[in-house]
């Protein structure tokens, strides 16, 4: 069954194509990752899905509703979850916090509920304060939930990230570049912690640099280079593309 | 959570030791307290407000605790906009002056009690922030100071120029005390208790608000739109929801000034006082909800002193305020607090980490 589906988006930038004719489908249930040099359009495809940017041409449908021109609050309520490349933990509040900030639209209550503290309010504040403490211990925070989330290090916080996303109980989870700056063994836990996600029924959007990774957890991979779509398929074939190699490459001997 | 500054024990603390150690007997243990439910021990803070005017009963004292808790409860409402939220309001006085102006105007002319013309006052500022709040909170940090301040100017036009509503310049005389079932507020020590009582609601009501869904809310807004938006957060709602509330805690605090000053005359609603607020909030300490009570009654205290020296006064004021800005960066209640939470709480942790050794 497919989830998000992207019929033909370009976008455009006072003239620079970033993304051009782009059609992707992700089926639910499984990881898909997204590969490409820099500047090949990946990001910007994540911030046109979760509608923090309009697509000039092109449709977007999530479970069949075209969110083409949806704002980002509706987006995420319809169950969209993701996380940032530069990572955007909100600092000024506790670990415990942020996680609680991604249940938002999931607890009830509004502004004179709240105030009075009514009697439902103190009870679902109490149960999202257990759910949250849950997702920490899944990702290996629980033993810093007091802390400022300014504290922890970069690594803790992308992760705290990925847990404020996850607190949504998103359907599809939109990662950009979640592993970068990341050691070798916090990547193999992030990759294993992926993987639970998976086996939970979430779908993962993924967008990595780590080759190695991407090609070890993703059921499907599509490859980006200046914005058009190159490549599509398993890692395996992807791997073995003539196209995808020459665009690595060449993009490898750009860079050094 | 306290921060890492003050968490290291300097000597000079030692000084403290003694007084703390009797405050820690009555106080709560702050680190356990926070974010819990209310506690017995909260009665106590509660005494200290109730004894106080008592012990100290000087009319002058009062009047100025009087005029300090109405700033209080300005800057509280400004509080959750500035130092929650992370927006900026140049024209807080604006609300103000609508709240008093409508219980002058409910009160003198139509005769309606003060106690009904009170919730009238916040329901008015309320609307008056959202009619305004919608076009201009799209805007953000200078780009709003300088709207909010335009609509500040504007609101003290509109008082000037319409004399058959709001007798122009000369403001509006005899508005009654406030009275509540008969019993009328007409001493500045029954009036203390009035707006000492309205304050300790507001403040809990603050309180509960930060604690809940919204208060993460407004603290997502203020460091990151993105993240919130992409949480599901209705970014504009929550900052007009947010300005319409500071705007009824400005409203309250009108219809109180309206009624201990039984007038209401447009020099008291402007600029000045919008920037004094701010003050407050600053120096404060934003992002806790008792700073910006302690900056409104500092600040209300420093000018009645000041007023003494006549023309040196506002020079004093100047370089005092520059002074506490280059050494409580962060706001004398919260630099304070920091300390304070650190001291008191200083035993207890002791007697935990002696539990955590034998056990």
């Amino acid at each position: 069954m497919t989830l998000l589906s992207l019929d033909k988006i370009t976008k455009e930038y006072d003239g620079v194509r970033a993304l051009d004719q782009v059609s992707l489908q992700l089926t639910k249930g499984t990881i898909k990752g997204l590969i490409g040099p820099n500047g090949a359009g990946k990001s910007t495809l994540f911030h046109l899905i979760s509608g923090m940017e309009k697509p000039s041409s092109g449709k977007i449908y999530f479970k069949g509703m075209d969110i083409t021109s949806s704002e980002t609050y509706e987006i995420s309520s319809l169950g969209i979850g993701r996380t940032f490349q530069t990572i955007q933990t909100l600092m000024n509040m506790t670990v415990v916090d942020n996680v609680l900030a991604g249940m938002h639209m999931r607890l009830k209550g509004g502004f004179l509920s709240c105030g009075l503290w009514l009697p439902w309010i103190r009870k679902t504040e109490k149960e999202a304060l257990n759910q949250a403490k849950e997702i920490l211990e899944f990702l290996g925070l629980l033993g810093r939930w007091e802390w400022p989330a300014s504290q922890l290090s970069y690594s803790e916080q992308k992760m705290l990230e990925l847990g404020r996303a996850l607190a949504m109980k998103p359907e599809l989870l939109l990662l950009d570049e979640p592993a970068a700056g990341l050691t070798p063994a916090e990547t193999k836990r992030l990759a294993e912690r992926i993987g639970c996600l998976k086996q939970e029924g979430v779908t993962v959007f993924l967008v990595e640099h780590r080759m190695g990774m991407v090609m070890e957890i993703a059921d499907e991979i599509a490859v980006l280079h200046n914005g058009k779509l190159i490549a599509e398929g398993t890692p395996e074939s992807v791997r073995r593309n003539p196209q995808v190699i020459e665009a690595y490459l060449k993009g490898k001997r750009l860079d050094a | 959570m306290v921060d890492q500054k003050g968490k290291r024990f300097r000597k000079r603390d030692l000084v403290y030791v003694v007084p703390m150690w009797l405050l820690h007997l009555i106080l709560p243990d702050p680190v356990s307290h926070r974010k819990k439910e209310f506690r017995k021990r909260d009665i106590y803070y509660l005494g200290a407000i109730l004894i106080l005017p008592i012990i100290w009963s000087d009319p002058h004292v009062h009047h100025l605790m009087v005029l300090g808790g109405i700033n209080a409860i300005l800057a509280l409402g400004l509080s959750l906009f500035l130092g929650y939220a992370g927006q900026i309001s140049l024209g807080h006085a604006a609300f103000f002056g609508i709240g008093a102006y409508t219980t002058a105007i409910l009160t003198t002319r139509f005769s309606i009690p003060t106690f009904v013309a009170f919730w009238a006052s916040a329901v008015t500022s309320s609307i008056f922030a959202y009619l305004i709040g919608r076009p201009i909170l799209k805007l953000k940090g200078y780009f709003l100071a300088l709207a909010t301040l335009g609509f500040g100017e504007i609101f003290l036009v509109i008082i000037r120029e319409t004399p058959s509503l709001t007798n122009g310049v000369i403001g509006i005389f005899g508005i009654p005390w406030f009275s509540f079932g008969g019993f009328s507020f007409d001493t500045y020590l029954k009036q203390y208790y009035l707006i000492w009582g309205v304050l300790i609601g507001l403040l809990l009501f603050s309180k509960n608000l930060v604690r809940s869904k919204m208060g993460r809310a407004f603290l997502a807004v203020a460091v990151s739109e993105d993240a919130a938006a992409s949480v599901g957060m209705k970014v504009p709602q929550i900052k007009i929801a947010v300005f319409v509330v500071g705007a009824a805690f400005a409203g309250f605090a009108g219809s109180l000034f309206a009624c201990v000053m039984s007038t209401a005359n447009p020099e008291a609603f402007g600029l000045n006082l919008s920037i004094l607020i701010v003050m407050m909030v600053i120096l404060g300490g934003m992002g806790n909800l008792w700073g910006p009570i302690t900056g409104a009654i500092f600040l209300t205290w420093l000018m009645d002193t000041l007023g003494k020296y006549q023309e040196y006064s506002l020079p004093i004021y100047g370089v005092i305020l520059i002074l506490l800005l280059i050494f409580f960066p962060e706001g004398i209640g919260t630099r304070l607090g920091m300390r304070f939470v650190y001291l008191i709480s200083y035993f207890p942790r002791k007697k935990r980490r002696e539990e955590g050794k034998t056990g």
